[in-house]
């Protein structure tokens, strides 16, 4: 049988070629018995056709499965042809010519999925060590992805690579009551300790929640943000900054906009191709483009915008390709001052809310630290809430920075004016 | 539509594949699924067609011998049924020395059945949907100056799945459709409105949307004005989408019963009390109503069911895939489903809804002093453990002295106990809506199309 890129060629059209190859080894724990062992071995290959008429351009878009035959793809492909003349969007020309196949080296392939499956199992029960804490659950996930893009200028670039993730749910009894927490733990490299560091974080704080008591009288101090909720927050920012947003009118934030009125410190933010040791790293995008790292807010002021060939030329921007990462630079706020003062610090939320078009921000509180100037007190059921605008304005950004998914910078965010009710 | 031809051929392989694999496990299913999704988006600038991210192709082998479940998920049938079988049986291999639960080996009662839904998503060519889509949003377009763009989007989807066991061999097709439409409108500042419907036929979704289009501009008008809620606790009425957000999040995730086998949800403990208002009565089921999670059989090969969770205020069920139905030794509740055939099956929620009461929605808004109208599902977040609560909602609407005025805001968040809003419900409305257009998932992970709803409820609740 001919493979999809030597059938496409004998219909003479442009094309691009998304192939995900994956094999996953899955463990999946209750009580610390294992429930479930999965493996998955599958292939996922997107094809998009392009047409070019009336000056415009049209394309389709298709799976192929492997359970296709010769004469079922080429039938896709003759019905993508037609379809193509429907659509009659602005002309662009695809990424040029360009090779390499790289393997992201990771010590996660260093045995077996199956021991080291067990090995990073191992690590997370190894912090289940306190007399009224357990793990209910434990969630093993190893992943080696062999990821493609072909199209028909000659591109032709893969990318080999790892990664794990662990879903645990960290719970604390005493007295007949239980709370719980809930973890999801990336990592692209094997480290024992960190693993077992991570974890064991989660298990103080669960302990940390069942003491937690809500607060009796009105709180009233700035509140202090953790990496994962920067992430959420500046990846809301950055998000409406890209390319297609704008090129659709749907963007809240504009080019030269100074998101910053206040004294707070100044943001600057680059969008990345890749941050080392986060799971979302990518040498290239879908359309097979070389990333380039691109700063997008500099001091407060929106400076890029950022995105994929086709807006990018639409736009008659430069090609930034879709960036998956973002680096924060660190601000001035450090450890001394913020033991110095009361403050508020969300630990677990449900979930950050920012909205920018509603300009809010605010979520309800799991578990948060509110320091009142002498002691640390253990609080939840409260809500955080505010304007969005205000606290970007007054936001201090933390001197150490640390890695949260996709996003490297500030530790920790301090805002000023949000309500804590 | 017939059924799958690809997953009709194969029928005989895997009836082969799970007798190679029954020598090795008591209980052996194998699970064929064949999706074919379709997204057509027209807005200002840009149109698209082409095949969704939904649409899939391949098997997963689920395995039991009293001891851990085993599950392997494929895509290629390029050997023999006993290669396959000795590959997944490597694959899935684990240590000896590892802990693992003890189960008894699920029920595979004989059962031999074809369940089709009929769609019209034939009778539609993608040429006619795009230039209605188009038509449709030329007229959004044109409803206001202050229209910056309008999108519109028609995505239907069919499912074809085959389910075989040593003793039961079922199929299924059927299809769904979502349509949405959404404005981006600046005045002084930027506000997207969208508003959406769904069908399990394309006549009534494209019949649907268009009636949207003056609701769409008012909304838009209102909600450039809306101002931040100050937050506190009030008297709310929920519209249907976020007695559905509250049912979905409140009490749906927190019966589902792999969560009792993992001692994650306070429900084990209330089952038999009372744990709302007795105006309260929900349900859940794939086969409780018609719409987005409404399957014949679920991804366990288990009948859908038509669930009572609470009635009259009292919690009366929960919810179970195979796996924790076997664990519990309940019956399983036709709740077993996956995000796709390469991920784990989960007990999920399908169609879940508070049911009607006898309530007027005119008498419930004029019985509030002061409070706020809730619509429109944003998201909202499960603690099935601890019962505490976060749904957000689009925009609210004040009510002073038992009318709606024009006081918009926006976003509106709702926090706080469970079991606290809902024993603070004490009118129900006598007309229940679905809205088959949702996704959920578990924890942050693992979406499936879910559906929820129900009548116009008046409660209490915190707001920010």
């Amino acid at each position: 049988m001919r493979s999809v890129e030597e059938l496409l060629k004998t219909q003479g059209v442009e094309f691009l070629v998304n192939t995900t190859e994956r094999e996953s080894y899955e463990m999946f724990f209750v009580h610390k018995k294992l429930e479930t062992v999965r493996a998955t071995c599958t292939t996922e290959r997107t094809v998009t056709i392009y047409r070019e008429h009336d000056n415009k351009k049209g394309n389709y878009t298709f799976k192929v499965f492997a359970s296709d035959t010769e004469e079922s793809i080429l039938q896709k492909i003759k019905l993508a042809k037609e379809q193509c003349l429907l659509i009659d969007n602005e002309n662009f020309a695809l990424p040029a010519a360009e090779t390499f196949d790289r393997e992201i080296p990771s010590s996660l392939t260093s045995l077996p999925p199956r021991e080291m499956g067990e090995k990073i199992a191992n690590a997370c029960f190894a912090a289940d060590c306190y007399e009224n804490g357990s793990i209910n659950a434990l969630e093993v996930f190893l992943y080696r992805d062999h990821i493609t893009v072909k199209n028909s200028n000659g591109l032709h670039k893969t990318e080999h690579k790892c990664r794990a993730m662990v879903e645990a749910i960290p719970t604390w009894n005493e007295n007949g009551d239980s709370v719980e927490l809930y973890e999801a733990y990336h990592f692209t490299e094997w480290d024992e300790a960190a693993i077992i560091a991570e974890i064991d974080g989660k298990m103080k704080e669960v302990r940390d929640r069942y003491h937690a008591k809500k607060p009796q009288t009105e709180i009233t101090a700035p509140v202090l943000l953790r990496a994962a909720e920067l992430n959420e927050l500046f990846d809301a920012i950055s998000d409406d900054l890209n390319y297609a947003a704008v090129y659709n009118r749907s963007n809240c934030y504009q080019k030269g906009q100074n998101l910053q009125s206040g004294d707070g410190d100044q943001i600057t933010l680059t969008r990345k191709g890749e941050i080392k040791g986060s799971r979302f790293s990518a040498l290239f995008d879908q359309d097979g483009v070389t990333l380039k790292d691109t700063p997008v807010i500099e001091k407060g002021v929106v400076t890029s915008y950022h995105g994929a060939n086709r807006f990018a030329q639409y736009l008659k921007e430069e090609v930034t390709g879709l960036l998956p990462c973002i680096e924060v630079e660190a601000g001035t706020l450090t450890e001394e001052e913020i033991e110095g003062a009361p403050y508020f610090e969300c630990v677990s939320l449900s979930g950050l809310q920012g909205d920018l078009y509603s300009d809010y921000i605010g979520g309800e509180i799991r578990l948060a630290y509110y320091f009142d100037g002498e002691k640390k007190i253990p609080v939840t059921g409260v809500s955080i809430s505010g304007k969005l605008s205000e606290a970007l304005a007054s936001i201090r950004l933390s001197q150490k920075r640390k890695l949260s998914g996709s996003y490297f910078g500030p530790e920790k965010a301090m805002l000023k004016g949000l309500k804590i009710f | 539509m017939p059924f799958s031809s690809f997953l009709n051929e194969k029928r005989d392989y895997l009836k082969e594949l799970v007798s190679c694999l029954k020598k090795h496990f008591s209980y052996v299913s194998v699970l064929g699924t064949d999706v074919k999704s379709k997204r057509i988006v027209v807005n200002r600038n840009t149109s698209s067609v082409g095949e969704d991210s939904l649409s899939e192709c391949g098997f997963v082998v689920k395995m039991h011998d009293g001891k851990a479940f085993s599950e392997y998920s494929f895509d290629t049938l390029d050997c023999s049924p006993q290669a396959l079988a000795d590959r997944i049986l490597e694959s899935v291999s684990v240590s000896s020395a590892l802990a693992t639960i003890e189960c008894p080996v699920p029920r595979d009662e004989k059962d031999k059945r074809d369940f089709i839904r009929e769609s019209d998503f034939e009778d539609y060519s993608d040429k006619a949907l795009l230039e209605y889509a188009t038509g449709l949003k030329d007229e959004l377009l044109a409803l206001d100056e202050h229209v910056l763009n309008a999108f519109v989007l028609i995505a239907p989807y069919t499912v074809d799945k085959l389910f075989i066991s040593e003793n039961r061999e079922l199929s299924q097709h059927f299809g769904w459709c979502n349509g949405y439409e959404l404005l981006v409108y600046r005045d002084e500042k930027i506000v997207q409105v969208r508003e959406g419907e769904n069908s399990h036929l394309l006549k009534d979704v494209l019949a649907g949307l268009p009636r949207h289009k003056d609701k769409l501009l008012d909304k838009a008008k209102h909600l450039v004005k809306a101002k931040p809620i100050t937050p506190g606790v009030y008297d709310i009425i929920t519209d249907p989408s976020i007695t559905g957000l509250i049912a979905h999040e409140a009490f749906g995730h927190g019966v589902e019963m792999d969560q009792f086998v993992k001692d994650r949800a306070l429900a084990k403990k209330f089952m038999n009390d009372y744990v709302a208002s007795p105006v309260c009565n929900m349900r859940d089921g794939a086969a409780a109503t018609l719409s987005a999670a409404s399957y014949f059989f679920d991804d366990d090969g288990v009948l859908a069911g038509d669930t009572q969770i609470i009635k009259e205020g009292v919690l009366v069920s929960g919810i179970s895939d195979l796996v924790s139905a076997s664990e519990l030794g309940t019956p399983p509740t036709g709740n077993g489903r996956r995000e796709s055939f390469k991920r784990k099956a989960y007990t999920r929620m399908t169609n879940t809804f508070f049911e009607a009461g006898k309530d007027k929605v005119e008498d419930m808004i004029a019985s509030v002093k002061h409070g706020y109208m809730l619509f429109e599902t944003n998201n909202g977040m499960e603690d099935p453990k601890n019962w505490q609560i976060q749904c957000t909602a689009e925009y609210g609407i004040e009510i002073v002295d038992g009318k709606l005025t024009e006081n918009y805001v926006a976003p509106v968040v709702i926090s706080g106990s469970v079991p606290e809003l809902l024993k603070s419900i004490t009118m129900v409305s006598d007309r229940v809506t679905i809205e088959g257009s949702g996704g959920c998932g578990k924890g942050y992970k693992e979406w499936v199309r879910v559906s929820d709803g129900g009548p116009v409820l008046k409660a209490r609740g915190k707001l920010a």
